[in-house]
């Protein structure tokens, strides 16, 4: 195949739309060609595909998670503020409402 | 059988409580109902997650007798030809009712404005017998019914008769077998479409933790079992199985009682997962949010609703 091209590199001249159509039309240039079309299939399915399972374990962890992490947080807030009032006013009288 | 007391009188903490755990078969504890085997589970993982508004107000009117307003708003919907495509119609109504709280007697009634009218009582005929009856009146002919379930508490077991209208006739019996273990049947037979069913249960709890296992003729086979982290958290997990028609199932989810809120979660095989969230606001003012994400069908539903009293 080298060789081959370096005969057409030889033969210059009028013949060069023939040389690259030669080349052009080659078997490893349409391989090439075949490869680059299925990469450009395969990866954009994979985007797609990539896209579909981030968007659906995102919005599913939206849902499942987000509230949850906002409540325990609400209810540790909640704590301290509990433990800082009754460091402050101390421990509550025997009857009081608690 | 014989008691298996302790024989030393001076045993330590732990020996003693390695020693309460022989079992005294004669002494067994009162089986859950029937119906409420699988409570735990039902309570975390089949929450009622709706769409729409909801709103529901309640006051009482004396010590015993309480009347209740709601207002539901939103899409219901309505079964389609194809299984891809979900037919959402919008509704409304109102629903009132009426509930009379008594120690022996509990009745409740609710009324809507599409003109359905659901009674259920609940009376306590002697110390161990309970009668429940429910029924509903519709507008369309033939889509009213009525049922009466008649409950026998015995010691280690309960019993239970179903009868209902367009002969249907049903009894379950569960029986404590060890202090954890309990084990019941139930049997039914319809008569409007000629079929009889009997279906076996067994339920083993301890305090952590409660699994349960369900066979029944009508093909469905239900196992699930509840794990409580601590006193805030428990998960729950639960599949079935139909193998009449060859469906299965199988969730997870989990339930969080806070303070001034509970979360409950679940995800489930058929791609859907689905969270309600419930948070005190203040005394007896509660705020409802439900979400429910089928990324199967493509179908997302969210609720919001308040509750007052």
């Amino acid at each position: 195949m080298a060789t081959n091209k370096r005969t057409g590199a030889g033969k210059s001249g009028g013949r060069d739309s023939s040389i690259l159509a030669k080349i052009a039309n080659h078997e490893i240039a349409n391989k090439g060609r075949r490869a680059a079309c299925d990469a450009v299939y395969v990866s954009k399915k994979l985007l797609r595909s990539t896209g579909k399972a981030a968007w659906i374990v995102g919005t599913s962890f939206l849902i499942l998670v987000v509230p949850l992490l906002i409540q325990a947080e609400r209810d540790q807030m909640l704590g301290e503020i509990e433990l800082q009032q009754a460091s402050i006013l101390g421990p509550p009288p025997p009857g009081a409402l608690q | 059988m014989a008691d298996l007391l302790p024989p030393l009188g001076t045993a330590q903490t732990d020996g003693k409580t390695k020693v309460d755990e022989k079992v005294d078969y004669s002494n067994l504890p009162c089986p859950v109902p029937y119906e409420e085997l699988h409570r735990e589970a039902i309570m975390s993982l089949k929450a009622d997650n709706f769409e729409g508004l909801r709103f529901d107000f309640s006051k009482g009117l004396n010590q015993k007798f309480s009347l209740s307003h709601s207002v539901m708003m939103g899409p219901t919907e309505v079964p389609s030809q194809s299984p891809d495509t979900t037919i959402k119609i919008p509704t409304a109504h109102y629903e009132f009712g009426a509930n009379y709280f008594d120690p022996k007697l509990m009745l409740i009634g609710r009324l809507m404005t599409d003109g359905r009218l659901n009674a259920r009582v609940k009376a306590d005929l002697t110390d161990r017998l309970v009668l429940k009856a429910n029924g509903q009146l519709t507008n369309e002919p033939h889509m009213s019914h009525a049922m009466f379930n008649f409950d026998y508490m015995g010691s280690d077991y309960r019993a239970q008769l179903q009868l209902g209208n367009s002969a249907l006739i049903g009894a379950t019996y569960i029986q404590s077998v060890t202090p954890r273990l309990s084990l019941g049947g139930e049997v039914f037979w319809a008569g409007v479409p000629r079929k009889s069913g009997i279906g076996y249960a067994a339920r083993y709890d301890t305090d952590k933790m409660v699994a349960t296992a369900q066979v029944a003729s009508t093909g469905t086979i239900a196992m699930n079992y509840v794990q409580k982290i601590s006193d805030k958290v428990s998960l729950a997990t639960d599949f079935a199985y139909n193998y009449l028609s060859r469906d299965v199932v199988a969730s997870v989810g989990y339930d969080y009682i806070l303070r001034q809120s509970r979360v409950r979660g679940k995800i489930d095989s058929n791609g859907v997962a689905s969270a309600l969230l419930e948070e005190r606001l203040s005394m007896g003012l509660n705020f409802l949010l439900s979400a429910e994400l089928d990324h199967k069908k493509k179908d997302y539903k969210f609720g919001f609703g308040l509750t007052v009293g």
